[in-house]
C-alpha cells in the first residue's frame, strides 16, 4: 500500500495523468483534444470534475477517452453528424434495446431528425452532468484515491491555467516560483498625489484593455451570408447574421467590423464598417455601413467573413486622462484635485446667486428633496447625488444644468457612460431651452436617436450661414464622393462650423469617453455633470474632469449594478469600484432623492427598507398604481404582489440551454397571457430573467405555446437584469430559474442586482420561484420572509392559489 | 442536510470566489454553445441507424472477458464510429440512469406478461 502511495507522488507520472491533480488511472482520465492533456474525472475540492474545469477555462470542447479505458481509445462525437463539443453531446437508447448512441442535442436528438422509430430522443442525456462526465462513461476516481492526490485548489486550477497560455508545459509546482503570478497593485481610497493615482490605474486600464483586445480579436467567424443594401447616404450597408455570438461578446452600435469575401466569385476583397443595427425581438440580424463603397462584391452573397476591429481609442483616452491629471496642473482645480484623492481639504462654499424658482422651465415642479439637493449642489464645488429608482434623477440633473447655465460661469459639460443616458438627459436639458450640442462619436453618427437633430452633425447640416458648407453637403450626399480640392475645402468648413457650434453652446453633452473627443480638445468646462457614474469606471469619469474642472456633480446609486469590466485581475483590484462609490467611502455623503414615483408603495416597502434604510417615500398613492380590470387574482388585494412557489427543476441541459425551468416558464406564460387578457399592453409587461438560456426559452415558449396572438408576445420584452437597468415597466415577472439544490443561485446572489430587478414595476410584481433553494441565501431568506409575513407567498394552480407554508431553508452565512 | 458534499464524507467543496467563477463560467460555456447551435442552421444527414437486431448474439463476443456486472447496473451496448464501421462496445449504465429505469421497468414488465 505505501507503494501505491509513493507512486503517487513519483515525479514521472505517465503521460496522461491528470495535469492538476496527478490521478492516472486508465478508466478514470480524459485527454483534451485543444490542449493534449489530461484530466480525471473527479471533483477534488471544487464543484466540478478537473476535465470540466479544464475545458471550461481553456474554453475547449473535445476530448478523447483512454485507449486502456474499458471503451478505448475513442473520440467523443457525435454519431449522426461527428459534432465533438461534449457539451453538446448526450446519449439516446433505443426504445426496446439495450442499445445507445451518442447524439449532439441540436440539432440531431430533435424529433424531427430521427428517421428510425426505434430510438427514444426522449431520453436524451447529457455526457456532462453536475459538471462532471457521467461517472458510467468515465470512471471518478474514488475518495482514497483522490484524497491521495495532489489536492489542487481553485485558485490554484486558475493560475496553473493563466501559465499554460504563455507555457504550455508549466507545471504545477511553478506556481511557487517567483514572478509567476504577480496580481496588479490594488487601488486605494486615499493617494499622495496624482503621479500615483495614475501609476495605480493605468496598469488597470492596460489590463482591461489588453483582456477586450484579445476577446474581440478571437471572434472572426466565417461562412457568413451576406444581403446588401444602399443607405440613404448612398453608403452600402450589409446586412448578416453572425450565428456565434455570445454573451461576452456585446456588439453594440458604432462597433467596427471588418467584411472579407474568401469565394471564388469575385477577387478577394476586405472592407471595413460600423454597426448600425444589432440583433433585437424582431430580427437576429446586423448591419454594418461600410466606410467606402469602393469594389463592394455586392453580386456575391455567400463566402464572407467578418472580424471585429478592436478599437483603443476609449482605453487611449482613460490613459490619456490619467496622465494629463498627473502632469497637467491646470487640468483640474485645486480643491477638487484634493478631494479627489481623498486628502483633508476645508469646505469650500461657492458664492452663487440661488435662484427664486427651482424649477426649471418645462420640466416637472421639484420635490423637497429635490429642490434640497439643487440648492446644495450649486453651492458646493463637489456634490454627490444618489438617485434610487424612480426618484427623479434625470430631471434633477437637468434642473441642475439648467441652473449652473444662468450663473454664467461657462459652458457646461454633461456626461454619462451609456449613449441612451446621455440621450435622456439631453432630451430634458433641451426643453429648459439651453442651446445644447450633442456631441456623438463619429462612428455613431449614422444611428437613429431620439435626439438626433441636436447632434452636431446633424445640426452643422442644418446651418444656412454657410452656403458654399451646404452646396458641398449636398454635392457628397449625392455622389457618394468628392474631389480631392473640394474635400479638403469641405473639411475645413466643417471644422469651422463644429467649432463656432461648439463654442456657442451653453452645454455639450456627450458620453464620457467621448468627452476625450478631439474636437473638445482645446476646451474648458469648469462645469461637469456626470449621470448614471455609479455605471463608469474611474479613469472614464476622469475624462470629462480633467477639462478645466472647478465644479463636479456625480450622480448615480452605488445601490445598483456598477461598472462592467471584464478583465477578472482589474475587477479584482478595485476597477469596478466607481468614483462615486470611493467618494462615499471616503465620508462625502452624497444627497439622496427620497420620494419614488414609480412603484406602487407596497413594492418600494422592501427596497427601501433593505437598500436604502427606509428612507424611500412614495410620490404615488396606491390609487395612482391600480389597474382596476386586471384579471389577477392578487393574494392581498391591496398589494399587487406575488410570489408563486415553482417547484420545477431546473434542467442543466437536455433542454437546449444551460439553465431552463420549464415548470417556471410555463408558469410565467400564463401570468403574461392574463395581463395580456386583462388589456395590459405588451409593451408594459417585463420579463426577467437572469439566464439566457431561460431568456430564449422563454421567448420561444410564449411563440409556440402562448393561447393568444404571436404578435402580443413577440412585444413583451424578455431580458436580464442589467439590460433593465435605468428603465421601467408596469408589470415585471422575474423568473428565477435556479432550483438546483448544490449550488449557489448565481446572478442572483448579489444585492444590487436583486435591487434592480425589484424597483422596475410600477403597477406589479410576480416572482416565479423555487423558495426552498432562494432561501439559502441570507439576502433571498429576507425577501422571501416579507412576502410570507404580508401572505404573498403563494402556490397551487393560478386560479386557486393557496398561501404556501413551505419551509425555507437555513441561509448560508455570507462569505465576506 | 443542505450541506454541500460531494463523494461522501472526505472529499468537499472549498466554497471560493475561484471556484464560483467557475461555475457561472460553466454555465455560460453551455449557454453559448447551445446558443450558437441553434443560430448555425446546420444541415445534417437525418438520423437513419436501425437499432442492430442480433446483437443479443453478437454481445456474447464481448462478455468473453467480462467485468463482474454489479446488481445495479444493466449492460448497454454503445454504438460508436471507427472510420465507416460501427463498432459495438459494452457499457454498464447505472439503473439510476432514467432510461435505464425504463429500460429495466419494461424487460420486467414483458418478462411478468
Ligand atoms: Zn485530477
Ligand atoms: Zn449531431
Ligand atoms: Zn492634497
Amino acid at each position: 500500500e505505501e507503494e501505491e502511495e509513493e507512486q503517487f507522488y513519483m515525479k514521472d507520472l505517465p503521460k496522461y495523468a491528470c495535469s492538476y491533480c496527478g490521478i492516472h488511472d486508465p478508466a478514470c482520465v480524459v485527454h483534451c483534444n485543444t490542449t493534449k492533456k489530461w484530466f480525471c474525472n473527479g471533483r477534488g475540492n471544487t464543484s466540478g470534475s478537473h476535465i470540466i474545469n479544464h475545458l471550461v477555462r481553456a474554453k475547449a470542447k473535445e476530448v478523447t477517452l483512454h485507449k486502456d479505458g474499458p471503451l478505448g481509445e475513442t473520440v467523443l462525437e457525435c454519431y449522426n453528424c461527428g459534432c465533438r463539443n461534449v457539451f453538446l453531446l448526450g446519449f439516446i437508447p433505443a426504445k426496446a434495446d439495450s442499445v445507445v448512441v451518442l447524439l449532439c442535442r441540436q440539432p440531431c436528438a430533435t424529433l424531427s431528425n430521427l428517421k428510425d422509430m426505434n430510438w427514444d430522443p426522449s431520453q436524451w442525456q447529457p455526457l456532462i452532468q453536475d459538471r462532471q462526465f457521467l461517472p458510467w462513461l468515465v470512471k471518478v476516481p474514488s475518495d482514497q484515491d483522490q484524497l491521495r492526490a495532489r489536492q489542487i485548489s481553485a485558485q490554484q486550477i486558475n493560475k496553473l491555467e493563466e501559465l499554460w497560455k504563455d507555457n504550455p508545459e508549466a507545471k504545477l509546482e511553478d506556481l511557487e516560483k517567483p514572478g509567476v503570478d504577480e496580481e496588479p497593485q490594488q487601488v486605494l481610497l486615499r493617494y499622495d498625489d496624482a503621479y500615483q493615482y495614475q501609476s495605480i490605474f493605468g496598469p488597470l486600464v492596460k489590463l482591461e484593455a489588453d483582456y477586450d483586445k484579445k476577446l474581440k480579436e478571437s471572434q472572426t467567424q466565417d461562412n457568413i451570408v451576406v444581403r446588401w443594401d444602399v443607405g440613404l447616404n448612398k453608403k452600402r450597408i450589409a446586412y448578416f447574421n453572425l450565428p456565434k455570438a455570445n454573451d461576452e461578446m456585446k456588439l453594440m452600435h458604432g462597433d467596427e467590423l471588418r467584411l472579407r469575401y474568401m469565394g471564388e466569385l469575385h477577387k478577394h476583397w476586405s472592407g471595413v464598417g460600423h454597426v448600425i443595427k444589432i440583433p433585437d425581438n424582431h430580427s437576429d440580424e446586423i448591419a454594418i455601413e461600410l466606410k467606402s463603397n469602393a469594389g463592394v462584391p455586392t453580386d456575391c452573397t455567400h463566402n464572407f467573413v467578418v472580424d471585429f476591429v478592436w478599437k483603443s481609442t476609449s482605453f487611449d483616452r482613460m490613459q490619456s486622462a490619467l496622465k494629463t491629471f498627473a502632469v497637467d496642473e491646470t487640468s483640474v482645480w485645486g480643491y477638487i484635485y484634493h478631494k479627489l484623492l481623498g486628502h483633508e481639504v476645508e469646505d469650500v462654499v461657492i458664492k452663487c446667486q440661488l435662484p427664486k424658482r427651482f424649477s426649471a422651465p418645462n420640466l416637472p415642479e421639484l420635490n423637497h428633496s429635490q429642490v434640497y439637493a439643487v440648492k446644495t449642489v450649486l453651492q458646493r464645488p463637489l456634490s454627490l447625488i444618489q438617485g434610487p429608482p424612480g426618484t427623479g434623477k434625470t430631471v434633477t440633473s437637468a434642473t441642475v444644468v439648467y441652473h449652473l447655465a444662468k450663473q454664467n460661469n461657462g459652458q457646461i459639460l454633461v456626461c454619462a457612460p451609456s449613449n441612451i443616458a446621455v440621450d435622456q438627459l439631453t432630451e430634458k436639458i433641451h426643453k429648459t431651452g439651453l442651446k445644447v450640442v450633442r456631441l456623438c462619436a463619429k462612428s455613431r453618427e449614422a444611428i437613429e436617436s431620439p435626439v438626433a437633430f441636436l447632434a452636431l452633425h446633424n445640426q452643422i447640416r442644418n446651418m444656412d450661414s454657410l452656403p458654399e458648407l451646404q452646396k458641398l453637403q449636398q454635392l457628397k450626399d449625392e455622389t457618394g464622393e468628392l474631389s480631392v480640392t473640394d474635400e479638403k475645402r469641405y473639411r475645413s468648413l466643417k471644422k469651422q462650423c463644429e467649432r463656432e457650434l461648439l463654442q456657442n453652446a451653453d452645454v455639450i453633452c456627450c458620453t464620457c469617453v467621448g468627452a476625450g473627443d478631439p474636437r473638445l480638445a482645446k476646451m474648458q468646462f469648469r462645469s461637469v455633470l456626470i449621470d448614471e457614474s455609479t455605471q463608469a469606471t474611474e479613469p472614464e469619469c476622469m475624462i470629462p474632469v480633467v477639462l478645466g474642472c472647478r465644479q463636479l456633480i456625480l450622480v448615480g446609486d452605488h445601490c445598483q449594478l456598477g461598472p462592467v469590466v471584464m478583465c477578472k485581475k482589474a475587477a479584482r483590484a478595485g476597477l469596478s469600484q466607481s468614483l462615486f462609490e470611493r467618494l462615499v467611502v471616503l465620508g462625502i455623503r452624497p444627497i439622496r432623492l427620497q420620494v419614488q414615483y414609480r412603484m406602487h408603495p407596497a413594492l418600494s416597502a422592501f427596497p427601501s427598507n433593505i437598500f436604502y434604510e427606509g428612507s424611500l417615500q412614495n410620490g404615488v398613492a396606491p390609487g395612482d398604481r391600480l389597474r382596476s380590470s386586471l384579471d389577477i387574482p392578487w393574494p392581498q388585494p391591496d398589494k399587487p404582489m406575488f410570489f408563486y412557489t415553482s417547484s420545477g427543476q431546473e434542467e442543466i441541459s437536455s433542454s437546449g440551454t444551460s439553465y431552463l425551468n420549464r415548470t417556471e416558464t410555463a408558469s410565467v406564460e400564463k401570468i403574461a397571457t392574463r395581463f395580456l387578457r386583462s388589456g395590459v399592453k405588451p409593451e408594459q409587461i417585463g420579463i426577467i430573467t437572469p439566464y439566457e438560456g431561460q431568456r430564449a426559452y422563454i421567448v420561444q415558449y410564449m411563440q409556440y405555446s402562448g393561447s393568444l396572438n404571436k404578435k402580443l408576445y413577440i412585444e413583451i420584452e424578455v431580458a436580464s437584469v442589467d439590460a433593465f437597468q435605468g428603465r421601467e415597466k408596469d408589470f415585471i415577472i422575474l423568473s428565477c430559474v435556479r432550483s438546483n439544490e448544490h449550488q449557489g443561485i448565481g446572478f442572483l446572489n448579489d444585492p444590487r442586482r436583486l435591487n434592480v430587478a425589484l424597483t422596475r414595476a410600477k403597477y406589479g410584481i410576480i416572482i416565479v420561484g423555487n423558495p426552498k433553494v432562494l432561501s439559502k441565501q441570507p439576502l433571498w431568506n429576507h425577501l422571501l420572509t416579507y412576502y410570507k409575513e404580508q401572505k404573498c407567498l403563494v402556490e397551487g394552480p393560478l386560479n386557486n392559489m393557496k398561501e404556501s407554508l413551505i419551509q425555507f431553508s437555513k441561509p448560508r452565512k455570507l462569505v465576506n | 442536510e443542505d450541506q454541500i458534499v460531494y463523494n461522501k464524507a472526505s472529499v468537499k467543496r472549498i466554497e471560493c470566489q475561484e471556484d464560483d467563477d467557475f461555475m457561472a463560467a460553466f454555465d455560460k460555456m453551455l449557454e453559448d454553445t447551445s446558443k450558437a447551435r441553434n443560430n448555425e442552421s446546420i444541415k445534417v444527414p437525418q438520423f437513419d441507424v436501425p437499432v442492430p437486431v442480433n446483437l443479443k448474439g453478437s454481445k456474447k463476443k464481448f462478455e468473453l472477458n467480462p467485468e463482474p456486472v454489479e446488481d445495479n447496473t444493466i449492460k448497454f451496448t454503445l454504438i460508436t464510429r471507427r472510420g465507416n464501421k460501427q463498432q459495438f462496445s459494452d457499457l454498464n449504465v447505472p439503473v439510476s440512469a432514467e432510461f435505464a429505469t425504463k429500460f429495466k421497468e419494461r424487460e420486467e414488465a414483458e418478462r411478468i406478461e
